[in-house]
């Protein structure tokens, strides 16, 4: 798929990614022949291959799209160090366009055809729901940032690691800066009609309620409708001080502030991440409309008052800074993926087989393991690895090469 | 609210009223209703924003551009779809090209263009609010057609002879009538007018490859109601629909809204399937 | 053909043995089929079980659907829907979200009741609506059904989902429930291949393709499609149940518009009318993303060219390409002899001997009366002519007999009872079958089929013995497939009984059509304008055979224009102008009726 656009030098690695077409990856795709009859390798130079889940295409394919970014270029760079142990990192793709049935299908495929170590992904919560027990049945090694909270269980599915937070941990900051910082009483919460929109809303209207704030305008929105203007009204009309969205969809954003801009209102949009995506700047009418909007965001992916990200991200964007675009995407979602080939490449370092079972439990003994996304902690009864204290609230039109500033009155 | 929901009513219902005009200028020309009239509704939208916001041409170039591709595009849809298969209508083939023709245009669309809505040009940069281009440019697009297809049909030779093959196909072709050429030229002018319809209303439904399927459905509606072959009928119902949609859409939300539609359509589709303005057909015997 | 004796062949025996073969011959790719996927788990991995797993659901639903779309050509596009009902109500039972839980297979068994009421819902339009109407509303089902399953949070879970339901041992295993999905999908094929060998498979493509002959036969459309519905709502739904147990969890955006497009598609370029195309196709097309992963990017756009080459190229599909019957070349100078003295043996039971009597009959079309004030009056066993300039209101009038259209006035009655108005499909049970002005055939079945759709109602097995194939359907089949091939005998057709249709002669197709009629065993014949486009000979083997035909007692009204055949084979002729009689008598004195002559035969 795609043009020519992997250059492969084998001295220094250059590679140009670009966002419309994928990579077939660093190393070559699938290799292994249609029935299974796998050539036999010693173990010591058998590639390490890491299925990823990516919904390239589809309606939530931004985040896959940069974590893609990330993962090509962690495995580029493993391999042109020699690899792990001398064994090289193949990363096997496929695009699940966000279906859950080719996920599912795609999913067993990785498991017994195409006998992957370790899986990354999916990234969308639909398709994780359905693939998770696949996984658990097979005990595959699996990391994915899919934030819904029944996907991490540790009982059920004592393979499964998530390194992004939970929608628990999403939606406290959320909530947190709505409630603390901007010290709003009334909030509206806008969800889309996908899984994750709808068990976002809930969440967050329940967890609000709980709170003692009132909510007093709930809906799930289509994304693909055009007009955003009926429910922005009834949420002015119902006396909204701040409006909660939980949405993928960088068309509906940019869609809800362009109308918000229009109506002269200037509520404070708060909530996912996908606000701040380089996209919505493509899809705004003015630079304007995108003020007092603040979004879920990560101190490593943070410049602070002066202007810089901490040491270490910093040290990262230097690096990748000419091999991976970071303007249209969001520097967490690249971070993200780097992490995610790391995390499985340092279980086979460390552990010197690449059993499931021992790549499990090098994850469980995880403590403040320093990724360039965050500093993941796991335990056998904990495998959801990202520190509540590293969820901020960032600026969604701050972007400097994917990373933001914080928003105003954010405590550092 | 109430401004709100006829400002984006009228507009919207613009845009569904002319691809029902489309259906029926296809209809007119073949006896064959086609799935490509919401596609060419959505290309209009991609290629506008296509050319002018992604090659930066100017809006002009880039507005006769999108026609003439659409036109393009229409004409294809004859020589692919429809010219093979008249000779069995009854089998109703029709629908089997058309709709692989439609599935076609709109999943090169999507892998090729994007399958997120893309931006799509200020056109004029007139207008805020409620009076905001992206609400009047479609209902006055919708008037410039009809005033257009009004004019054509009366006043030039062509039109006549348009409208004589949709009356009686075998009678114009006694008469000399170059059938197929004509059929060529009236699915050249659906393109365009389906290309009219999404250029205007892109600015509200932006450049999205889902539009194809919603305006196929969408601008069915108007077909349905206001009879086959109906123009005037088609406005009248793609006007009234709109407003309908986004009263649904205010009152009741997003969800619940498009299902009021289907059921509305449905029911009344059931209750007078030759539509509120056509005619009932004799089953010939 | 001339040294042949009109003696009747040993038509069952032959025919009965010829079928058996033929039935054996065509099992025998099902039988590879099944074997291979029986296979699959030893020949290779669990990756390939899922995939052969998903195809044989998807195979249970495409196969219902085939007597849908494939047979009755209704093109019900949208049909995820009922696959999405299916599967949210198997889920939802079993996990007991809203009544206490139920048992996982018995959870199946009431979303296949839920599937057969929603499928009659689905597709009751088809009965109201033009093709590309019903197309669209199917598609708003199907897009009503997702946005239920969105916003019914409380009970569906909304966007979150659901657990998919788990069979009990030994089928919540991968091969376990490999086999099980494999063995709904083979009884699934096995009931379609029961249909389609049935009147009722015969009645769906004659209601299919021939829509105005098929009521003639006495086909009700709407019961029909009804009863299909049933069927193939329960197995779509029960396929979701599967699927949603396979998925392990299910949300609404699983049920993609593209999945309804596979499963259309599938029966489309597996070729109408037929179960083994289709099944093809099912395997093809849920193979193809698999094979490459460009292919899956692409995959919905390479189903949409193939369907498009399909129409274009290859309109029979998979099926046409795998006809090898009839690629043989036929006969060019084949002669029709019908053998008079068989007609006694095919119309042996005449139920009842009728006058047909016309009373007044008054009907208009726009301001025009095409029928002005007609009486008219046909005896058992007579041959009754009706001639006339064009125009004159001679098709007009068989088709008020026939019930397509109500006389404003007047009154039609066989002997004492008056024929209900306007219902053309009981008119074959009261004994009165007919030919067309231009042959209403299914071009695609063959020619004993075709005359088979004409003996539809004397069938005795309903739609539940046609499914299991129990003995009456099994009695019905031979009994009716003798009789058809004794009436193409008759009319002297018999070597053509097993070519398609469309391959015919148009002197072959009138004949067909009146051996079609003959299987109704009618008391009452109508023909319209039987010799037109035949020789000489046919048209004088065409009046052998009438006249034999009156002879068993039915009363026939022939329309028609060759003058000739009517005086030589008519007992009466009426003569028509304008809407009214002009003339009545016998032939020879219509002959020389001044006005007949000067209005219509000349000089």
């Amino acid at each position: 798929m795609g043009d020519e656009w992997v250059e492969q030098d084998l001295g220094r690695m250059k590679m140009k990614i670009t966002r419309r077409k994928f990579t077939v990856g660093a190393a070559a795709a699938s290799s292994v022949p249609l029935f299974g009859l796998a050539k036999p390798a010693i173990a010591q130079s058998e590639p390490i291959r890491i299925g990823w889940l990516a919904a390239m295409t589809g309606a939530s394919s931004a985040p896959a799209i940069g974590f893609d970014r990330g993962v090509q270029y962690a495995a580029a760079a493993i391999n042109a160090a020699g690899g792990v142990k001398g064994r090289k990192i193949e990363i096997l793709t496929r695009d699940t366009q966000g279906d859950p049935t080719k996920a599912v299908n795609a999913t067993q495929e990785m498991i017994s055809q195409l006998k992957v170590h370790a899986i990354w992904g999916p990234t969308n919560s639909g398709e994780s729901l359905a693939v998770t027990p696949i996984m658990a049945r097979s005990n595959m090694p699996n990391i994915h940032p899919c934030v819904v909270t029944s996907l991490i269980d540790t009982k059920k599915y004592p393979n499964a690691f998530r390194t992004a937070p939970s929608l628990g941990q999403w939606d406290d900051a959320v909530r947190g800066y709505c409630l603390n910082v901007l010290k709003t009483k009334k909030v509206a919460v806008i969800g889309d009609t996908t899984g994750f929109g709808s068990a976002a809303a809930n969440f967050s209207v329940d967890a609000f309620k709980k709170d003692g704030a009132e909510v007093v305008y709930a809906a799930n929105i289509d994304y693909n409708q055009p007009d955003m203007m009926p429910d922005m009204l009834r949420a002015k009309n119902a006396g909204a001080e701040a409006i909660v969205v939980w949405s993928t969809s960088t068309g509906m954003d940019a869609r809800l502030f362009n109308t918000r801009a229009a109506m002269k209102w200037d509520v404070p949009f708060v909530g996912h991440p996908s606000m701040s995506s380089g996209d919505v700047a493509n899809l705004i009418e003015k630079r304007e409309n995108w003020n007092k909007v603040y979004v879920i965001g990560y101190r490593s992916c943070s410049f602070d008052a002066a202007g810089k990200l901490p040491p270490r991200s910093q040290e990262f964007v230097d690096n990748i800074k000419d091999k991976v675009k970071l303007s249209d995407s969001l520097l967490w979602w690249v971070a993200g993926g780097v992490d995610a080939v790391n995390l499985i490449a340092k279980a086979i370092e460390a552990t010197g087989t690449s059993s499931s079972e021992d790549i499990i439990k090098y994850w469980n003994s995880l403590t403040k393991y320093p990724g360039y996304f965050g500093n993941y902690t796991f335990s056998p009864d904990q495998h959801n690895g990202y520190p509540t204290e590293e969820v901020v609230m960032s600026e969604a039109s701050s972007a400097k090469d994917g990373a933001f500033s914080l928003a105003p009155g954010y405590k550092a | 609210m109430i401004a709100s929901i006829l400002a984006s009513g009228l507009a919207v219902g613009a845009v569904y009223a002319l691809i029902g005009v489309t259906y029926n200028t296809m209809f007119s020309a073949s006896r064959v209703i086609s799935f490509t009239a919401g596609m060419l509704g959505m290309l209009g939208g991609v290629f506008g924003s296509l050319f002018i916001l992604r090659l930066g041409l100017p809006i002009v170039v880039g507005f006769a551009l999108t026609m003439a591709c659409c036109a393009v595009v229409g004409v294809i849809t004859e020589f692919i779809a429809v010219r093979p298969v008249l000779k069995s209508l009854d089998q109703h083939l029709y629908v089997l090209s058309t709709l692989a023709l439609s599935i076609m245009i709109q999943q090169l669309t999507a892998t090729e263009w994007s399958t997120e809505p893309q931006r799509f040009p200020r056109l004029l940069d007139v207008g805020a609010g409620i009076l905001d281009e992206k609400f009047w440019l479609p209902i006055v697009a919708c008037g410039v057609v009809m005033g257009a297809l009004e004019f054509l049909y009366r006043h030039t030779l062509v039109g006549k002879a348009f409208l004589a093959i949709a009356e009686d196909n075998f009678a114009a072709r006694a008469l000399g009538l170059p059938e197929r050429n004509l059929r060529i030229a009236s699915y050249a002018l659906a393109g365009m007018i389906g290309a009219f319809a999404g250029f205007a209303g892109g600015e509200l439904l932006l450049a999205f490859v889902a539009n194809g399927s919603l305006l196929n459905f969408y601008g069915f509606v108007p077909v349905a109601l206001g009879g086959l072959g109906n123009h005037r009928g088609a406005v009248v119902a793609g006007l009234a629909l709109g407003i309908y949609q986004q009263a649904a859409n205010f009152i009741v939300g997003g969800i619940f809204a498009s299902v009021a539609v289907f059921a509305l359509f449905i029911v009344l589709l059931l209750a007078v399937p030759q539509g509120l303005f056509g005619a009932p057909t004799v089953r010939r015997v | 053909m001339s040294g042949k004796s009109d003696a009747l062949p040993q038509v069952s025996v032959d025919g009965g043995r010829e079928r058996t073969r033929n039935t054996l011959v065509s099992t025998v790719p099902f039988i590879a089929v099944f074997a291979i996927a029986l296979a699959v788990p030893f020949l290779t991995n669990d990756y390939w079980v899922l995939i052969a797993t998903r195809t044989a659901i998807y195979w249970l639903l495409v196969g219902a659907l085939n007597l849908v779309v494939g047979f009755a050509g209704q093109l019900a596009i949208g049909y995820v829907a009922i696959l999405t009902l299916g599967a949210y109500v198997t889920t939802i039972l079993a996990a007991g979200n809203v009544l206490p839980p139920v048992p996982p297979f018995v959870a199946l068994g009431i979303a296949g009741v839920a599937g057969s009421v929603f499928g009659v819902i689905i597709g009751l339009p088809a009965l109201r609506l033009r093709t590309f109407y019903f197309a669209i509303t199917t598609f708003g089902f199907a897009t009503i059904v997702t946005q239920v399953a969105l916003a019914w949070q409380s009970v569906t879970g909304g966007g979150i989902g659901l657990p998919g339901p788990e069979f009990p041992a030994p089928f919540n295993s991968r091969l376990g429930f490999y086999y099980f999905c494999l063995a709904c999908a083979a009884l699934c094929t096995w009931m379609t291949a029961n249909v389609a060998h049935s009147r009722f498979g015969r009645a769906l493509i004659a209601i299919r393709d021939a829509e105005v002959a098929a009521e003639a036969a006495g086909i009700s459309k709407a019961r029909l499609l009804i009863t299909v519905f049933i069927f193939t709502g329960a197995a779509a739904a029960v396929a979701g149940g599967l699927f949603a147990s396979l998925q392990t969890y299910i949300t609404p955006d699983a049920f993609t518009f593209d999945l309804s497009i596979l499963f259309f598609i599938s029966i489309l370029i597996g070729g109408r009318g037929s179960i083994l195309g289709p099944m093809l196709g099912t395997i093809i097309l849920t193979l193809l993303p698999e094979i490459a992963s460009p292919l899956a990017t692409w995959s919905t756009f390479l189903y949409a060219c193939l369907l498009l080459a399909v129409v274009l190229a290859v309109p029979g599909g998979i099926a046409a390409l795998l006809d090898f019957k009839n690629r043989k070349p036929l006969l060019s100078n084949r002669a029709i002899v019908p053998r008079a003295s068989a007609i006694t043996e095919v119309l042996q039971s005449v139920q009842t001997r009728e006058t047909l009597i016309l009373r007044e009959l008054v009907l208009s079309f726009g301001g025009v009366r095409a029928v002005d004030g007609v009486d008219l009056e046909v005896l058992p066993g007579e041959i009754h002519g009706l001639i006339g300039p064009n125009g004159s209101g001679k098709t007009t009038i068989l088709n008020v007999i026939s019930g397509y259209y109500r006389p404003e006035a007047g009154s039609v009655r066989l002997g004492d009872n008056a024929l209900e108005q306007r219902s053309t499909v009981v008119r074959a049970a009261s004994g009165i079958a007919r030919t067309f002005q231009t042959p209403r055939i299914v071009g695609e079945a063959t020619v004993l089929q075709n005359v088979l759709i004409g003996g539809t109602i004397r069938g005795r097995a309903n739609f539940i013995e046609t499914l299991l194939s129990l003995a009456r359907h099994r009695q019905d089949e031979d009994m009716a497939h003798a009789e058809g091939l004794l009436a193409l005998h008759a009319v002297g057709l018999r070597e053509l009984a097993d070519v398609r249709a469309d391959r015919l002669q148009h002197s072959e197709l009138r004949f067909m059509e009146i051996a079609r009629a003959l299987m109704g065993r009618p008391s009452i014949l109508l023909l319209d304008e039987p010799a037109a486009g035949l020789s000489a000979d046919e048209i004088k083997r065409l009046g052998q055979l009438v006249k034999a035909i009156s002879r068993c007692g039915t009363a026939i009204l022939v329309v028609e224009h060759h003058a000739d055949l009517i005086f030589d084979i008519c007992d009466r002729v009426t003569v028509l102008n304008l809407g009214q009689v002009l003339a009545k008598g016998t032939p020879t004195e219509i002959r020389v009726h001044k006005e007949v002559v000067s209005a219509y035969l000349g000089g």
